[in-house]
């Protein structure tokens, strides 16, 4: 299901999030759309509501943890956090992910 | 870990999807005016901060989408919505609805109650540990008259058995429990005991809760007297004493030492109150085949090897019966134990199990019928989906799911149907017919009725799944309804199935029925109104003396005449419908000098003949001189002339123990015992007087029947059962009765098989016929619903009411007609299975068929008019009107 340019984003995404929570601890869902965005310098073409299926997706595998509060300007909203799981899968999956950039870089480099 | 923890997430979503539904709405919501605020911030004006929000956010609707098919599983969101739209679609049509599942669940009912007997008959294993180890031993006879079944052994077999046979642990017992009193403090019952030899419980795999089993010592002849008790009578009678074991207890009126009580749980194939030791010998009892075997096999030995042994052991037996029948071979082989015991059972069983099944064909047939109505009616609402583009996929699942809920709930109402039906089945049934504790309602049975459910959800939903197919998009889509020919013949077809399997259960339980009125209309030949009989037990150490037993009938019966009100009293060894004792018997002067054949003995007092009204019609009956020191005499009946003496007049004849036949007396009815299956029929008998039996047989006789006290009263006498004990009291104080029965109750036990079976049979034929009136109704109901147009056109064209109702209704005869003839083709096969339990009447009997015939045209022509009469209210103008 969806698209492939979403597939491949979607590890990446996920991991972005992790690390937005560990980052800036609880958060809400248009606040982690906005750090990404800011982090990637809008290198990333994303549209804000993709974030939404990633969250449920680690919510689904408990990795986060999602709590209705409000927001700084009073608005009610949903805060998303990192879980004990996830707190070890950050680590887990930043390693994970350096291995896969490393051999990339490699395959990548002018072959001489 | 992590897509456990996914798949626990995503089924709990299932339940809860408005809640998620909102929350993930409200959240996207808050998102939006988080950003609307922020672009405000950034100092955008307000319509562009929410026109720039929503672009950065991408498409509400698609993350909505994505997000809800992650979170659940769409499958089962898609099934539980399509069992939703069914729900809607059967309940806009409750009356299909209700005629389906009530159909399914007399069908599948049925077919549970039956299948849990089968199951408990056949599947279930026997109640002991590794029954697979346990047999009986079965003798096959080829030659002449080829044969298989289970045989009694004598003394001589079962100690070549029990020494010669290393592979199988054996053991022995008399063949089925008998009345023996029993003496507790002042109080003297009447207890049903079984004699069963050493390790007969060591085979069952039965280890006694108290004490222990019987040993090698008591098993003998002259070994010490020693019981075993069942738990009930431990815990009723001796008030579940501790101390028993060890203890002397009074039974069969000598003292019996009580070495073991069985636990609570103990099923054995007596089900007896007590046990005593079978102490089989080559004498007495042990000289006929008179015990039964049962057997197991030791660890390490195979049933190959237990054959060979068994053979071998027996190998004299075997050329001892060649010898007496040249040309036969014998052999013999273990059975399990299960087969064994339910030999007898099985074809009935099996036979119940194809009526079922029949009668489950019969609703299928019926439910693809109302289906396929059902799916015509609405070809016009398919032809809409399919034209907004659903697929025939989708189509079909619709209908798949609507048939399986019908079947589920169908199938759910059978179980419930199934378990009333059996429970009343089973209080139906005399006590210890099914030779198994219980008939459980298992998980077997359970998986059975959901393969029924499944299976009739499947034969009745095809015939609609594939006519939907057809669906032509054009032509449904314009016209209003469609009569559909195929449909039609499709559904005479169906019509003609059922009509023809019903004709099979009505012709056999046709039979059934007969059979019962013959065997229940047999005459007499003697007065059953008008007398009371009642069993004492005198397997007792106090009557092994014939003087003893002489001085009991004489005091007995004269206290019993004494009754007021009592006309006459007797005591005979057997009654009319029970079964005797058989004995050899050879004539030794005349004509037929030197032969010999088997007849019943039974021994009867004076009154006998006159008390229970049966006729001497030559020579006379015994009377008070018939005593020991004079002449013995016999009385023969009818069937013992004809058997032995050609019908020529047998009195003066002697016979092989020096009687001499001084009357003929008239044919009763018995429980045969000799070379006839029948339920009842009049065996060859001579009656002895009771003061000349001699002893060793009076102690043999008495191990296996208990005799009756006959009394015949002009009319009812109150309180009478009560001044018979207090008369038997008079000559006896420790001598209770089992019970006190007329002669229909003893008629009634006996033929409590043919009973059942037409019960059973007929219930079953009954719920035919009336799935095959529904058929038949449904049908021409259709019709009738379906052409009212067309014959609103034929009426104002002329026809005459009368032609339009034999135009409509003719399917429907023309149908049953071929179901009819259809029938009793396979009749001529299938019920020549019958046969064997079959008496008074042929497999092909003609009124049986003709009545069944008969019964079918008249319900034919009954569901035939009831719906065709609507014709006459047909209206042709405003009919024609409607278009």
């Amino acid at each position: 299901m969806g698209e492939s340019k979403s597939d491949v984003l979607q590890g990446t995404l996920d991991l972005m999030v992790l690390k937005t929570l560990e980052a800036m601890g609880p958060l809400h869902g248009y606040g982690i759309a906005r750090r990404i965005e800011q982090v990637s310098a809008n290198g990333l073409s994303l549209n804000q509501g993709t974030i939404y299926p990633a969250l449920l997706r680690l919510q689904q595998r408990r990795w986060i943890k999602a709590a209705w509060g409000t927001s700084e300007t009073g608005r009610r909203a949903k805060f998303y956090s990192l879980s004990k799981i996830g707190q070890k899968q950050v680590t887990e999956e930043t390693e994970n992910w350096e291995r896969i950039a490393a051999t990339m870089a490699r395959f990548l480099a002018p072959s001489n | 870990m992590d897509w456990m923890r996914t798949m626990i997430s995503r089924c709990a979503a299932l339940f809860r999807r408005r809640k998620l539904d909102d929350d993930l709405d409200a959240e996207l919501s808050s998102h939006i005016e988080l950003a609307v605020e922020d672009n405000l911030k950034r100092g955008m004006p307000e319509q562009e901060a929410r026109t720039a929000a929503l672009r950065a956010f991408g498409g509400v609707t698609q993350t909505r989408e994505r997000y809800r098919v992650e979170r659940g599983i769409p499958a089962v969101e898609t099934l539980m919505r399509d069992t939703r739209y069914a729900l809607r679609q059967l309940k806009r049509n409750p009356g299909f609805a209700l005629t389906v599942i009530v159909t399914l669940a007399l069908a599948v009912g049925a077919n549970t109650a039956i299948f849990s007997i089968v199951n408990a008959l056949m599947l279930k294993s026997l109640p002991y540990a590794h029954p697979e180890r346990m047999g009986t031993i079965f003798q096959r006879t080829q030659g002449a008259e080829s044969a298989t079944g289970r045989n009694d052994i004598d003394g001589e077999q079962w100690e070549l058995l029990r020494d010669n046979v290393p592979s199988l642990l054996a053991a022995v017992s008399s063949d089925g429990a008998n009345g023996v009193n029993l003496q507790a403090g002042q109080n003297v019952q009447y207890v049903h005991a079984g004699r069963v030899s050493e390790h007969y419980f060591d085979v069952l795999g039965i280890r006694p809760g108290l004490g222990r089993s019987f040993s090698a010592d008591e098993d003998r002849p002259s070994g010490p007297k020693a019981a075993i008790l069942s738990y009930g009578l431990w815990h009723s009678t001796f008030r579940s004493d501790p101390n028993l074991v060890g203890q002397a207890i009074r039974l069969k009126g000598e003292p019996y030492t009580v070495i073991g009580v069985l636990p609570s749980d103990a099923v054995t194939p007596f089900n007896a109150d007590l046990y005593t030791a079978l102490k089989p010998s080559r004498k007495g009892e042990g000289a006929g085949t008179n015990f039964e075997a049962i057997t197991r096999l030791r660890d390490g030995a195979t049933w190959q090897q237990a054959d060979a042994e068994l053979n071998r052991a027996w190998a004299s037996w075997e050329a001892w019966v060649a010898a007496r029948n040249p040309g036969d071979r014998i052999s013999f082989y273990s059975v399990p134990l299960q087969k064994g015991a339910t030999a007898e059972l099985r074809p009935k069983a099996l036979s119940l199990m194809l009526a079922a099944g029949f009668i489950l064909l019969i609703a299928c047939a019926n439910l693809a019928g109302l289906t396929l109505v059902r799916t015509a009616r609405r070809t016009p609402e398919i032809a809409t989906r399919l034209a907004l583009g659903a697929s025939q996929g989708q189509i079909q699942k619709q209908f798949w799911i609507e048939n399986s809920l019908l079947a589920a709930v169908g199938g759910l109402a059978g179980v419930a149907v199934g378990l009333l039906t059996l429970r009343g089945l089973l209080s139906l049934l005399p006590e210890d017919y099914l030779p198994v504790a219980s008939v459980p309602l298992d998980g077997r049975v359970l998986a059975f009725t959901l393969a029924a459910s499944i299976l009739s959800s499947l034969i009745f939903g095809m015939a609609p799944a594939l006519t939907v197919r057809r669906i032509d998009l054009r032509s449904s889509m314009a016209t209003r309804s469609v009569a559909g020919g195929h449909g039609l013949r499709l559904r005479q077809w169906l019509i003609a199935i059922e009509v023809a399997l019903t004709v099979i259960l009505l012709a056999s339980s046709g039979l059934l029925i007969r059979t019962l009125v013959h065997l229940e209309t047999l005459p007499p030949g003697f007065e059953p109104a008008g007398v009371v009989t009642a069993k004492a037990s005198l397997d007792d150490a106090r009557y092994h003396d014939p003087a003893a037993f002489r001085k009991l009938m004489d005091e007995s019966v004269a206290a019993m005449q004494r009754i007021p009100g009592v006309e006459s009293a007797a005591v005979g060894l057997n009654l009319p419908y029970e079964r005797a004792l058989n004995s050899p018997v050879s004539v030794r002067d005349g004509k037929e000098a030197g032969r010999e054949s088997n007849a019943d003995a039974i021994y009867v007092t004076p009154g006998y003949f006159n008390t229970l009204r049966i006729p001497l019609v030559a020579g006379r009956g015994f009377t008070a001189s018939d005593t020991t020191t004079t002449q013995k005499v016999c009385v023969v009946n009818r069937a013992f002339a004809h058997k032995f003496f050609h019908g020529e007049n047998p009195i003066g004849h002697t016979l092989n123990r020096g009687q001499t036949i001084v009357g003929m007396a008239g044919d009763v009815p018995l429980s045969p015992g000799l070379d006839n299956n029948a339920p009842l029929d009049s065996e060859a008998t001579m009656y002895v007087p009771t003061t000349q039996v001699d002893a060793q047989l009076l102690t043999l006789v008495h191990m296996w029947f208990q005799p009756s006290w006959i009394v015949r009263t002009a009319a009812p006498v109150n309180g009478l059962t009560g001044q018979m004990q207090r008369a038997l009291a008079s000559a006896d104080p420790a001598l209770p009765f089992s019970g006190f029965y007329s002669m229909s109750d003893l008629q009634a036990k006996t033929l409590a098989n043919q009973r059942i079976e037409v019960a059973l049979l007929g219930a079953m034929a009954g719920l035919a016929l009336l799935l095959s009136a529904v058929g038949i109704f449904s049908l021409v109901a259709n019709l009738v619903a379906q052409r009212t147009r067309e014959i609103g056109i034929r009426i104002a064209l002329g026809s005459s009411i009368r032609e339009a109702m034999f135009h409509i209704g003719a399917p429907g005869v023309r149908a049953s007609a071929l179901g009819l003839v259809a029938g009793q083709v396979l009749c001529l096969g299938v019920l020549r299975a019958m046969r064997s339990v079959l008496y008074g009447v042929g497999v092909y009997d003609a009124p049986t068929m003709l009545a069944a015939v008969t019964t079918l045209a008249l319900v034919t022509l009954v569901a035939t008019t009831l719906p065709v009469l609507r014709i006459a209210r047909i209206d042709p103008a405003s009919t024609l009107r409607d278009e």
